[in-house]
């Protein structure tokens, strides 16, 4: 089991935060483009998924494989969204993330004044944090 | 420069007054204070309690009137780095603070300076 890489995105698609961890294949392009491509990605399977379900749900798009890797997503009412790639044989993520948000983000970007929210996160400790945490995960 | 200044002292001021009036009320039900050791005591117990919900980690005193609170985790800097990040930025959350304890202090009738630095991040030294 392995954790590849994560992405944060704002509201606005700015990616305010990316790290590998382990990752064979780059993706051949500069890294804007790529974020942007990310962004562009998940915002089309939400609205995908929302238009084509044919029930009413609460969680909306949560996660895809393909034959690789599964890809996760979580977004916090206030729209922010967390993606994170793992191998395939990795559960789902989504009370992970959760913590990432609750107890990361919002502990050391949003309570640190210092941190503006919607530019790409200068932080230090946070970095280090989400590390440590994304280490100690029993997926990693 | 000046403009900063003038900033940290209008925060200090603040703190200052509301140091006054919380320390009124933190005493309501104790009992007079034998000596100044005991109102620094005071300081580093409920009124850090009451304030930051954490005692002071350290006291020295020279017993010439000075004496040094040392927190190492001070509750306004644990979120913001561990380490040199941000250091700059330090003083203007601390005046407020510093104001907290000169105006505690002033309403037992004690007039004192405050000073706080920091060396390395979430601690935090403050010299009375």
């Amino acid at each position: 089991m392995t954790i590849y890489n994560m992405y944060i995105f704002d509201r606005n698609g700015t990616c305010l935060f990316y790290q590998e961890w382990q990752r064979n294949k780059s993706s051949g392009m500069p890294q804007e483009e790529e974020f942007k491509l990310m962004y562009g990605l998940i915002f089309s399977i939400k609205s995908f998924v929302s238009r084509m379900s044919p029930v009413d749900f609460k969680d909306g798009f949560t996660n895809f494989n393909t034959n690789f890797y599964k890809l996760h997503f979580f977004e916090p009412p206030s729209g922010l969204k967390f993606v994170l790639n793992t191998s395939l044989n990795v559960e789902s993520l989504r009370e992970s993330l959760q913590y990432t948000y609750n107890s990361i983000y919002v502990e050391y970007v949003v309570k640190n004044p210092l941190c503006s929210l919607n530019a790409p996160i200068k932080s230090e400790l946070f970095k280090e944090k989400l590390d440590t945490y994304i280490r100690g995960l029993p997926a990693f | 420069m000046h403009y900063r200044n003038l900033i940290i002292s209008k925060l200090e001021q603040m703190g200052c007054r509301v140091g006054q009036s919380l320390s009124e009320r933190f005493t309501r039900d104790s009992p007079r204070f034998g000596s100044e050791l005991d109102i620094i005591k005071f300081i580093c117990k409920e009124f850090w309690v009451g304030t930051f919900k954490k005692q002071v980690d350290n006291l020295r005193t020279n017993h010439l009137g000075v004496y040094v609170i040392l927190d190492s985790r001070f509750k306004l800097l644990t979120h913001m780095s561990a380490g040199d990040q941000y250091l700059e930025a330090a003083p203007k959350y601390l005046a407020y603070t510093c104001g907290l304890v000169r105006g505690a202090l002033a309403s037992f009738g004690i007039n004192s300076v405050v000073t706080a630095e920091v060396s390395s991040m979430p601690s935090c030294k403050m010299s009375v």
